[in-house]
């Protein structure tokens, strides 16, 4: 059993990774937590259970994933022209960048509850079996799919961001974008390709979260907090501490739902939270992501 | 030697803050030219308006064409700016800040080719390529800061105060390979508040006053003028 909690952990905490690196790549680039992400998730969510449930016989999951992920994009790229590209022309203070991302939170969860809040969506099963086993051991199929996917994406950003041209130059916008001007860097391109990315990672989030629960309007925004918890605890703007805050995160958060219910596991989580930032502020990584000035 | 960047009443404003007020400067393909004058005379402004950091009037014609007035169009043009302070990128490694150095550079083999060209001027950067930026002297870093604008293959590099917080020592050294910088070829635009070094090595040189040329001439004329000895070279009475 405990090792099926923690296959389930860590699977949970895979999607919570998801969330919190979308998260941390837009701080890194802007140091401003962007809350519209989670209105995206939820956004997503919808557009993947839609998109299924259009056809006959459901699509591949694959395709599915892929159509959603492209509506991320877009839909980021869309809030970006809509509510951040004056910001970013009028160089002004994060403050309005952050307000502006709360803004968009709420006006997506607004729209999704006007339309569709009166029901939850499941989405069509995928698998005929919920379950398998290995050996002894039996495995959810779902979780085993979510752990599959989110690993995979994340070593494609990890490679993206460590290991290729595009990457090079967002880790440097990320440290100054006035220096990498003087390195050819367009860093008004940069931002959107970020915020692309971002958009990549709440589209793939959607679908995941939409398979393993309902899909109601605040599902992103709840998720979200989690990511965020993660994406501090892993030192603002990191991502391998991100993940790793996310991934343990994950299977504390399963652990203490077995043992103590999962009315009482918030309460307890949150309060490891505190503790944690109470001793350690700057988060695993060990680096504060400096503020611009 | 024809002029590869000329520069006619060039304006820079902050706010209603005239920062630089028309000024017009000539630089020679092949060169060093030195741009000195006092903190806060607006030197630094010049720079950054021919890189395209801040909105500017007046006109600027490099190789005859106008220059662009975007910062990543210009590096890309082969004017490179070495910034004032290195503004090094601390928590990439030293080879990941070379590399970005060579954004405009599409082709992998190219880039490798630079790298080398640059470990071979300075060793010291290979044996610590793998090391992050942030943790260099500060004489390594200004190396580094220079390399990283060669991996952009500049035909005019622009050095922003590079001798600025280095011991005498690497001062030196840092001039010697300006020099060499030159000899290969690649035009300098030399920032100094060093002004007697920078007035030995160089070929030309203006001397910036509240956003205007107040004086130009050779090197070696401006080490002779009597004005810009007493105001910037310190022999006849402290300014």
């Amino acid at each position: 059993m405990t090792f099926q909690l923690f296959i389930s952990g860590i699977s949970l905490g895979s999607v919570y990774a998801l969330i919190a690196v979308g998260f941390a790549i837009v701080f890194s680039i802007l140091k401003f937590s962007n809350f519209a992400h989670g209105g995206m998730i939820s956004a997503c969510a919808y557009i993947g259970y839609f998109f299924l449930s259009a056809f006959e016989t459901p699509p591949p999951f694959a395709v599915t994933v892929l159509f959603t992920t492209v509506c991320g994009v877009l839909l980021a790229l869309l809030v970006d022209v809509v509510a951040y590209r004056r910001i970013r022309r009028k160089q002004a203070p994060n403050i309005y960048y952050f307000l502006a991302s709360i803004t968009i939170a709420i006006l997506i969860e607004q729209i999704l509850s006007v339309f569709f809040g009166k029901n939850l969506y499941g989405y069509p099963a995928i698998f005929k079996n919920t379950t398998f086993n290995i050996g002894s051991i039996r495995f959810s199929s779902v979780d085993t799919l979510i752990l599959m996917v989110s690993l995979a994406i994340l070593a494609v950003l990890l490679y993206v961001i460590n290991g290729t041209r595009i990457g090079l130059a967002i880790r440097a916008v990320a440290i100054s974008p006035s220096t990498s001007r003087l390195m050819g860097m367009n860093s008004d391109v940069i931002i959107v390709v970020v915020f692309a990315i971002a958009g990549a990672l709440a589209g793939i989030s959607g679908v995941l979260l939409g398979m393993k629960y309902s899909v109601y309007p605040s599902l992103g925004p709840s998720m979200m907090i989690k990511g965020f918890i993660a994406s501090v605890i892993g030192g603002l703007g990191s991502l391998g501490g991100a993940i790793t805050a996310a991934v343990a995160l994950g299977i504390v958060e399963i652990f203490l739902t077995y043992w103590i219910g999962s009315l009482s596991a918030p309460i307890v989580l949150f309060g490891i939270m505190l503790v944690f930032l109470a001793i350690r502020p700057e988060g695993i990584s060990g680096r504060f992501a400096k503020d611009k000035v | 030697m024809g002029v590869i960047l000329d520069i006619r009443g060039l304006k820079v404003f902050y706010g209603i803050h005239e920062a630089v007020c028309g000024v017009d400067m000539e630089i020679n393909e092949g060169e060093i030219t030195a741009v000195i004058g006092s903190n806060g005379a607006g030197k630094t402004t010049i720079i950054n308006a021919i890189s395209g950091m801040v909105p500017r009037q007046g006109e600027i014609r490099y190789s005859g064409a106008p220059l662009p007035a975007q910062a990543n169009r210009v590096v890309r043009q082969g004017v490179v700016q070495v910034p004032e302070g290195r503004k090094i990128f601390a928590g990439l490694t030293v080879e990941e800040n070379l590399t970005a150095g060579a954004y405009t550079v599409k082709n992998r083999k190219e880039i490798e080719r630079l790298l080398q060209e640059q470990y071979e001027m300075f060793p010291r950067l290979k044996e610590r390529r793998r090391q992050d930026a942030g943790t260099l002297s500060g004489g390594e870093q200004q190396m580094l800061a220079i390399c990283r604008g060669l991996m952009a293959k500049p035909k005019v590099l622009m050095l922003d105060e590079p001798s600025l917080g280095l011991a005498p020592v690497v001062v030196n050294e840092v001039f010697h390979n300006i020099q060499r910088i030159c000899q290969e070829g690649i035009t300098v635009i030399l920032v100094e508040q060093n002004a007697k070094k920078s007035l030995s090595i160089c070929d030309r040189a203006y001397v910036i006053e509240t956003g205007r040329v107040v004086i130009s001439g050779t090197g070696g004329e401006m080490l002779e003028n009597p004005e810009v000895a007493s105001a910037y070279l310190g022999t006849a009475r402290d300014q």
